[in-house]
């Protein structure tokens, strides 16, 4: 609680909009002992001396700084005391219209309604601060040590790369030797510059790398028995040939890459029905063996025949399923998660090893033979591409986009049917060969390689809707599984070639001692980098409802028989979803709880009137995408309706039922939550907040309904980072609709 | 459905990489080509598809293209190319070697398809007019530089027009026009494709088409304008248009001044007063004619020649087919002008010497066109009569 604050007004980010002087002392007259320094400064970034000095000669215990966004300068105020913002420059004077929606007249005086907006963020960042301390260390020991699960080229790459970082390692390999599917390949596609040519793997040398270090400890024949606790204190039991042993380890690499797609998906396109059929996999085997004579080959990429075979054969099951369903089992039961997509999320590369595959025939036979590469899309990722230039150069690869309808047998050969072809027609093809891509299904797609004792189970939450892969959010936290401290890496995230499984692993390497390192000083990794909060449970009033302990996004929650959360703070990402179900409202963080919220919009001035003042309406803006969004259009100039007051929420999954109550009954009009996209594609950097959000937005409309209040009046909002040029006006529309519904009912009760 | 099946000739594609497309595969089919090129019809552009023919070794596709010959080579395409395939190069390697195999005998297509070949090319005319000279110096008492009567120098003493050059030339001349003749009619054929084709509309004979493309497009050179109205390369304009119009006419004049220089002196044993003596003084109206056509040629020779070597080595290449055709031009305008010069200096021997070089080269110029580059003339002529005949122009 801080009791000492300093309000500082920074006039350079302000600007001439606003009476600061008067601002300044509304603020000294209403918070009188509770704020002890109130300064308006010409430039607060030249003042962070000044403050410094009124922390130590004032005690002060927290500081209110007025003026640009808190995402603008946060940089420059590191102060030994709590800091908070009050966004008076973005949201506040940038984003300012009149109520009637003209352009502002800043020569006539401060609009009014921009002053009374202003006065009351002051009012409210006074509160907010009040309301927050310092939160106690959460730290655990940190045990530095990697746990890599897989031998194959990730896991040798990142057991490799842990070592180099000064943990120790203990690396676990399912099968009997090293390498993985690495085995079958000592061509790969380029691993580094130039990007040209292929480069032998020299796996063997990868691999004694590995098994020569003493900082690591490799398990052959061995499996997860489970893995118990929170990242820095991981208690890992790995069953091996020899029983089962107990590793503490700090954070986990998922390295445990991929399996074949099973032959039957790609039958249709005559994988099984003769020698002169085979998929890139056994491909490559029989030329590293040296029995592949053909001289024509044909790579067929294009797989439209095989999905629609195997779309045929789904609606069939389709039918049979509907027959048997019915059947429920509390046990958890692993679903396998292999299907024809995987064969298209192999494209890139099967594209890369069809061109790998192809120059090693052309170079064998001295570009006697004709290699052809058949394609729906050509996908070569990244600096791949200067490969494929190389590939394209070489004289015996022909390639074209084309339909492949059919392939048969004639005589000896093989012919494929092309269709839509580059070269304007459609054409037979007569081949000796003919060589299917191969479908990489993630091996978490089909077993349960972690074993979590978790609450939420002991495997990855939401595999299905990547298909099997353990991936979360690929495009901002790549390596990121939905546990923390588990970092997938390679093609169990996502198919790819041997560079990028190399540079996968070391990224994921390189979390991993980040997360450590974090859980050591009991602050979060990620998104939330830095945060030393956690969730903090008054267990006197839990009702044991398991609410927070299901919807924890993140499984940091475990429990007891009884159903009392057991929290893992160094499993939590700080999203706040916890507190905003539970319905006793027990948790809180020590800058970030119900009461403070609650407390800020009580700060609010709503006034009586509703026709000559307007209504009151609070935002709830998501911190991660929908503030930066306004923070934006402000800049921008795109201004909105000067009756919104907006706080920023760690998540939408924060948002506890009783700060709309709270609005409501204060008197707000209407509520809004603003927040980012969810379902399938969601865009939710805590993955379910967004969502389950929605879904308590139904029981709150529910209740309001009961209370005589229009559900309408609270709506959930979906906006991007980007979209800073649609906000201004989902607010106005809101407010639109607010105005027609007229005043809140319980208006000045 | 049975549909054909593709023979890919990958000999055919080295061969395509050898005659100056070495650059063919680098295409990735993307057509900025078939967009930037300013002739390509909007139905089933070229060079793109030409491009992925090429590369693939379709022989038959590329023989029967049309489009080869209404590429009229400005090179948009090579300039705009993002891989640096050269489009424009490859589409000038195969028609180089559609040259070389639709005339036969293909033994002088393959001297002249390199640098190599170029002695044996060489070697030919230059025995035949030696042993020309030879037996004339023997006329001439011996004497291999001899002087008129009056003490001038006539070229008539030892290249004697009735017996010599005449009926040599004429032969050669008649010679390559029925060897042109059988490869057109070949052309044709290849063109044609398999079945009946049916035209609907108004028909016109081949030989109005011909005037027409003569009147429209050959001496207009309206194609050339249309290369140049293409999409903005970064490139300065090039006078191609003006360089090759100027050769063009040239020519014309040249061929002109010939025919009447023929007939004058043919026509003149029977009807006298039509009748003229070369040579010819200075200020003879053909005379004059024939400087002004000289002139013109030098011009345009030297537009173009600049043009080819300041061509951006990235983009664009020269082939042997290039530098031969301006190479053998050059060497005829030069020691044209260079031996009336001499003879004009009274320097007799050089003036011997340089002719008996003109001869050789004039006949170069005219026994190997079938072969040669220059053979656009004709088969490029032939090529666009046949569009207009079944529409795709």
């Amino acid at each position: 609680m801080a009791g000492k604050i300093g309000v500082y007004f920074d006039m350079q980010n302000i600007g001439g909009g606003l009476d600061i002087e008067a601002l300044a002392s509304q603020t000294r007259e209403k918070w009188g002992e509770l704020v002890q320094v109130v300064k308006v400064c010409p430039v607060l970034a030249c003042t962070v001396d000044e403050i410094k000095a009124d922390i130590a000669s004032r005690q002060l215990d927290g500081v209110l700084l007025c003026g640009a966004s808190p995402r603008a300068e946060a940089d420059v105020y590191r102060l030994p005391v709590q800091v908070e913002y009050v966004n008076l420059r973005e949201q506040c004077v940038l984003s300012y219209k009149n109520p009637d929606g003209s352009p502002p007249d800043f020569a006539a005086g401060p609009p009014e309604a921009l002053s009374i907006m202003a006065r009351d963020y002051v009012n409210m960042g006074v509160v907010k601060l009040q309301k927050s301390e310092n939160p106690d260390s959460a730290a655990v020991s940190g045990v530095e040590r990697i746990l890599v699960i897989g031998g194959g080229w990730t896991g040798l790459t990142a057991a490799a790369e842990a070592a180099a970082t000064g943990c120790e390692v203990v690396l676990l390999e399912k099968a009997d030797t090293l390498g993985g599917a690495a085995r079958n390949i000592p061509m790969a596609s380029p691993l580094a510059p130039f990007w040209t040519d292929k480069q032998p793997t020299n796996l063997s040398e990868k691999i004694s790398a590995v098994t020569g270090n003493s900082k690591i400890t490799v398990y052959l024949n061995a499996r997860m028995e489970k893995l118990q606790g929170q990242p820095g204190e991981f208690k890992a039991g790995i069953i091996t040939s020899d029983g089962t042993v107990n590793v503490d380890v700090g954070a986990v690499v998922l390295a445990t890459g991929w399996t074949p797609l099973d032959e039957k998906y790609l039958a249709p396109m005559g994988l099984g029905r003769g020698p002169n059929v085979l998929d890139a996999a056994q491909f490559g085997k029989m030329l590293v063996a040296g029995n592949i004579t053909a001289s024509r080959i044909a790579f067929v990429l294009d797989i439209t025949m095989a999905e629609e075979a195997a779309r045929e054969a789904a609606g069939a099951m389709a039918d049979k399923a509907d027959a048997e369903s019915g059947e429920g089992a509390d046990k958890f039961v692993k679903e396998d998660l292999e299907n024809i997509r995987h064969l298209a999320y192999s494209n890139a590369v099967n594209s890369v090893a069809a061109l790998r595959l192809a120059d090693t025939v052309c170079d064998k036979t001295n570009d006697a033979a004709q290699v052809f590469i058949l394609y729906k899309d050509m996908t070569v990722p990244g600096i791949l591409e200067r490969f494929y230039k190389r590939m394209q150069d070489r004289p015996g690869i022909m390639m074209t986009k084309a339909d492949v309808t059919e392939i048969r047998e004639s005589g000896d050969n093989m012919l494929v049917v092309c269709k839509n072809t580059l070269l304007g027609m459609d054409f037979d093809l007569e081949v000796d060969l003919v060589v299917l891509p191969t479908g990489m299904v993630p091996i978490t797609a089909k077993d349960v390689v972690v074993q979590f004792d978790y609450r939420q189970g002991p495997d990855f939450p939401d595999l299905q809707l990547f298909d099997g892969f353990a991936d979360s959010n690929y495009i901002c936290f790549p390596y990121e599984t939905r546990r923390t401290g588990v970092y997938a890496a390679g093609c169990v995230r996502q198919p790819m070639t041997m560079d990028g499984c190399e540079e996968d692993a070391k990224g994921a390497v390189l979390k991993a001692v980040q997360c450590i390192a974090s859980a050591s000083r009991g602050i979060a990794v990620h998104p939330r980098s830095g945060d030393a909060s956690y969730p903090v449970f008054n267990f006197v009033r839990c009702t044991q409802c398991k609410r927070c302990t299901e919807e924890c996004p993140f499984g940091a929650l475990d429990d007891d028989e009884k159903g009392t959360p057991k929290p893992n703070p160094a499993r939590c990402r700080r999203c706040g979803t916890c507190f905003g179900a539970c319905p006793e409202r027990v948790v809180s963080f020590a800058d970030y709880n119900i009461d403070q919220i609650g407390s800020m919009i009580r700060e609010v001035v709503v006034p009586k009137d509703f026709k000559k003042e307007g209504p009151r309406i609070l935002i709830l803006a998501c911190e991660n995408d929908a503030y930066p969004a306004l923070d934006m259009a402000g800049m921008r100039h795109r201004a909105w309706n000067p009756f919104v007051r907006i706080i920023p929420v760690r998540c939408l999954g924060s948002v506890n039922a009783i700060w709309v109550s709270d609005a409501m009954s204060k008197g707000f009009d209407g509520v809004m939550l603003l927040g980012c996209k969810y379902g399938d594609d969601y865009q939710c950097h805590f993955v379910k907040g967004s969502e389950i959000c929605a879904r308590r937005k139904e029981n709150i409309a529910e209740t309001l309904n009961r209370l005589g209040v229009q559900p309408e009046r609270v709506e959930q909002l979906e906006v991007a980072i980007d979209e800073y040029d649609r906000v201004p006006d989902l607010i106005d529309g809101f407010v639109g609709r607010i105005i027609a519904m007229g005043p809140n009912p319980f208006k000045g009760m | 459905m049975a549909q054909c099946i593709l023979k890919p000739d990958l000999q055919f594609a080295q061969e395509l990489r050898e005659s100056g497309g070495e650059n063919l595969k680098k295409c990735f089919q993307c057509a900025t080509c078939s967009v930037a090129c300013p002739l390509a019809p909007a139905n089933a552009p070229y060079p793109r598809k030409e491009m992925v023919w090429a590369s693939w070794g379709l022989r038959d596709k590329l023989r029967g293209d049309t489009d080869l010959w209404l590429c009229h080579n400005c090179g948009n395409c090579s300039d705009l190319c993002p891989r640096g395939a050269r489009p424009a190069d490859v589409m000038a390697a195969a028609r180089t070697i559609i040259y070389k195999e639709l005339t036969s005998p293909s033994i002088v297509g393959k001297w002249m398809s390199r640098a190599s070949g170029l002695p044996v090319l060489f070697l030919i005319p230059t025995v035949l007019w030696l042993v020309v000279w030879w037996i004339r110096a023997g006329y001439n008492n011996g004497n291999w530089f001899p002087r008129a009567a009056d003490g001038r120098i006539v070229f008539g003493q030892i290249f004697y027009g009735d017996y010599t050059i005449d009926p040599i030339f004429m032969l050669t001349f008649f010679g390559a026009c029925f060897i042109l003749y059988c490869g057109v009619r070949k052309l044709w054929d290849m063109f044609r494709p398999q079945g009946k084709l049916l035209v609907i509309g108004k028909k016109k004979s081949w030989f109005c088409h011909l005037i027409d493309v003569l009147m429209e497009e050959v001496v207009t050179h309206r194609k050339f304008d249309d290369c140049e109205d293409g999409p903005i390369t970064g490139k300065a304009p090039s006078n191609r248009k003006w360089g090759h119009a100027v050769l063009v006419w040239s020519f014309a004049i040249l061929a002109f001044v010939t025919a009447v220089v023929a007939l004058g002196h043919w026509g003149g044993k029977i009807i006298p007063v039509i009748e003229i003596h070369t040579p010819m003084p200075l200020t003879f109206p053909v005379k004059i004619l024939a400087n002004i056509g000289a002139l013109m040629l030098f011009c345009g020779l030297a537009v173009l020649t600049a043009r080819r070597v300041s061509l951006d080595s990235a983009n664009h290449g020269s082939s042997f087919y290039d530098w031969y055709l301006l190479g053998i031009i050059w060497l005829v305008a030069a020691t044209g002008m260079l031996s009336q010069c001499f003879r004009l200096a009274d320097a007799v021997k050089p003036a011997f010497v340089v002719y008996y070089f003109h001869l050789v080269f004039v006949w170069m110029l005219f026994a190997y066109l079938p072969w040669s580059k220059l053979g656009h003339l004709v088969y490029r002529t032939a090529a666009l009569v046949y569009v207009r005949m079944y529409g795709r122009s």
